[in-house]
């Protein structure tokens, strides 16, 4: 608690724009912290296993086997990872920039809206035409979420966090309320869409159940480093992350930073929701995006808000998630135990990822 | 009639408690998204120290300290480390549903334990409890409203009479003149966040014990979020955020009604609004008077 009281209040002025050289060392002091973070999470986990009187090692061992054992789980564990990684790299771009956009839970949920309603109206012939369009209008109906969040952020000067959060529970009531009517299936019981025309859905990858989805995602994620590191705006937004005052010097438009930046994150998680609708689901389904905007914050910054680094992160929770239902069937370990890790990995990630004066 | 505005006061209740404590920690400039977890934790420490004594008084006691738990985790994170005030929130409410899950599964054995308490029976009072419409409505309440409408009392009191309410304030608006002024702004924020969680977690025992009587998992079912909403819209003043409480309990059970007689009337809109409200508020406000200004502005020494 003796820190310097001649510091500026906010210490945020030293990230960002760097030489190479030293931001490769910055990173991996920032990887052997955050490394840590994940390492006393897991201590923890097993202290709690231990509680409830099993055998810490065993569940892990059984954690494993569920997440990796064969190649239909590596599958179900890649498919899981998608939506983490494709939201969270897009997250990660915004929280960059500076701007705390948690919104990615609701782009998600009306992503899903998006692709669902394109796949259903879509006049059909050519598969890879459907599932494009599909796929835009999912990308589209994300970026469209964010557009009314950054409008409001901006145009009223609501803080970025609360009109984004806000916005999440209107999408997700959203969701239920067009499945309750013009998207629903009349009596199915529950709320969800009728199933997908079979040329909408995703490929499968030949031997996995995953779907091309990951592919995707992947592309995304390299395509995002790249634009982070290698572009004008990119650098722009590296700039914007460090200083304010220092964006408006170097002739940036903050404004229309925070357009682009939260515009591109609303596509990619509006895209995460079209892909696990049509990927996944094959429909539209209430809830189908349950906490996965938390996650893809998670993800983001146990990535170092590096859209390449997100992606071990994100197959990590991927992985976490895919393994601990068979942890509870086969060691008796409830399943819950994986919020807990997400929990605390996530509490210790942002003590170890701490602004440091 | 009465009814409708006793289902009101109910489903105002355990928000109003969030919102006060959520009023505490915002005005002392740290963002209130972890209510949501704090409530949860509230909820399931008080079932199971109700539970374990056999007594309410220990289960609103646990309730109390399950609360604050959570509500010190969040303040260590926000406030001494400096971490985003969201993403730390966030994070509370995603640790306390799966510790409190886990836990109720790993107290059973397996499966979730089965704990079924009486709900806490109204207090009359006496000579006021008969008065016709009013007695019933206002005099007839279970404890733990008659507290939430005391809390309300307190906080406006606390707030807007004592230097300690004053203090906090103003680490709200202007963490360097407090510590100017030979004040500690981070001891404050932390001691004001860890009392949100305590009070947050009344909130959640309001709905344990007195309403339900069990705990089940994710049983807040975002009312946080909801009483997040509601100080909002009551511009963080202790009775604007009652009213906007009841206001929003009174939505509710409107949309009960009205499903009842058979009116279609979309209950995901209704549900919609609380949010939708809250958005026009800020949206009007600008960042003008009310939002503390240091609002999510992390210190230091």
């Amino acid at each position: 608690m003796s820190e310097p009281a001649s510091s500026p209040p906010i210490a945020a002025t030293r990230r960002g724009a760097r030489p190479p050289r030293w931001l490769q060392l910055a990173l991996a002091g920032l990887a052997g912290r955050i490394l840590l973070a994940v390492l006393l999470s897991m201590l923890c986990a097993a202290a709690l296993i231990a509680l409830s009187g099993h055998d810490p090692l065993a569940a892990f061992a059984a954690m494993a086997v569920g997440a990796v054992g064969s190649a239909h789980q590596i599958g179900a564990a890649l498919n899981r990872t998608t939506p983490y990684l494709l939201a969270g790299s897009g997250v990660a771009m915004c929280f960059r920039a500076g701007i705390i956009n948690i919104g990615a839970e609701g782009q998600i949920a009306v992503g899903g809206i998006g692709a669902a309603a394109t796949a259903l109206a879509w006049p059909g012939g050519s598969p890879t035409l459907a599932v494009i369009a599909a796929l835009l209008g999912g990308a589209v109906a994300g970026a469209a979420w964010a557009a009314a969040a950054t409008a409001i952020h901006l145009g009223r000067r609501v803080h970025e966090v609360l009109a984004t959060l806000l916005l999440n529970f209107v999408a997700l009531l959203l969701v239920q309320q067009v499945l309750a009517g013009p998207l629903g299936q009349f009596g199915a019981g529950f709320l969800q869409s009728p199933l997908l025309p079979r040329s909408a859905w995703l490929t499968r990858l030949e031997g996995f159940d995953a779907h091309a989805g990951f592919l995707i995602a992947v592309v995304a994620a390299a395509g995002l480093s790249f634009a982070l590191w290698r572009t004008r705006f990119g650098f722009a937004l590296r700039v914007a992350g460090s200083s304010r005052p220092a964006t408006a010097y170097a002739g940036f438009s903050l404004p229309r930073l925070t357009w682009g930046v939260m515009l591109l994150s609303g596509a990619l998680a509006g895209l995460a929701g079209g892909i696990e609708v049509l990927g996944v689901h094959h429909r539209l389904i209430e809830g189908f995006s349950l906490g996965f905007g938390f996650k893809a914050v998670t993800v983001a910054l146990l990535g170092a808000l590096e859209p390449l680094a997100v992606a071990p992160a994100s197959l990590f929770v991927g992985l976490l998630e895919a393994g601990s239902l068979s942890m509870q069937r086969q060691i008796g370990v409830p399943s819950a135990l994986v919020s807990v890790i997400e929990g605390l990995t996530m509490f210790f990630v942002l003590v170890a990822t701490a602004r440091r004066p | 009639m009465i009814e409708f505005v006793a289902a009101a006061i109910r489903i105002a209740t355990p928000l109003l408690f969030a919102a006060l404590g959520g009023i505490l920690s915002e005005r002392a400039g740290v963002f209130a998204v972890g209510l949501e977890g704090m409530m949860l934790a509230g909820a399931f420490a008080a079932t199971l120290g109700a539970w374990a004594s056999g007594g309410a008084g220990a289960g609103v006691l646990m309730a109390l300290l399950g609360g604050a738990a959570i509500g010190l985790a969040v303040a260590v994170v926000a406030v001494r480390y400096r971490a985003d005030n969201m993403v730390t929130g966030l994070t509370a409410n995603i640790l306390a549903l799966g510790l409190t899950s886990y836990l109720l599964r790993v107290a059973g054995g397996g499966r979730p334990i089965a704990i079924h308490l009486a709900p806490l029976a109204a207090w009359p009072v006496p000579g006021l409890a008969d008065i016709p419409v009013i007695g019933p409505l206002l005099f007839s309440l279970p404890p733990l409203t008659y507290l939430a409408v005391f809390g309300c009392l307190a906080l406006t009191l606390f707030l807007g009479r004592t230097q300690a309410g004053l203090t906090l304030r103003a680490t709200g608006e202007n963490p360097e003149a407090v510590f100017a002024s030979g004040g500690d702004p981070l001891r404050v924020r932390m001691l004001a966040v860890a009392a949100c969680g305590a009070i947050a977690g009344l909130g959640g025992a309001v709905l344990s014990l007195q309403q339900v009587g069990t705990f089940t998992d994710g049983m807040t079912g975002g009312r946080g979020y909801l009483a997040l909403a509601s100080l909002i819209v009551g511009r963080w003043t202790p009775w604007g955020a009652a009213a906007a409480c009841l206001v929003f309990g009174a939505a509710e059970a409107f949309e009960l009604r009205l499903q009842s007689f058979g009116v279609p009337v979309s209950s995901y809109i209704v549900q919609m609004a609380p949010y939708l409200i809250a958005l026009a508020v800020l949206a009007g406000l600008g960042r003008s008077s009310s939002l503390p200004a240091a609002i999510g502005r992390p210190l230091q020494r």
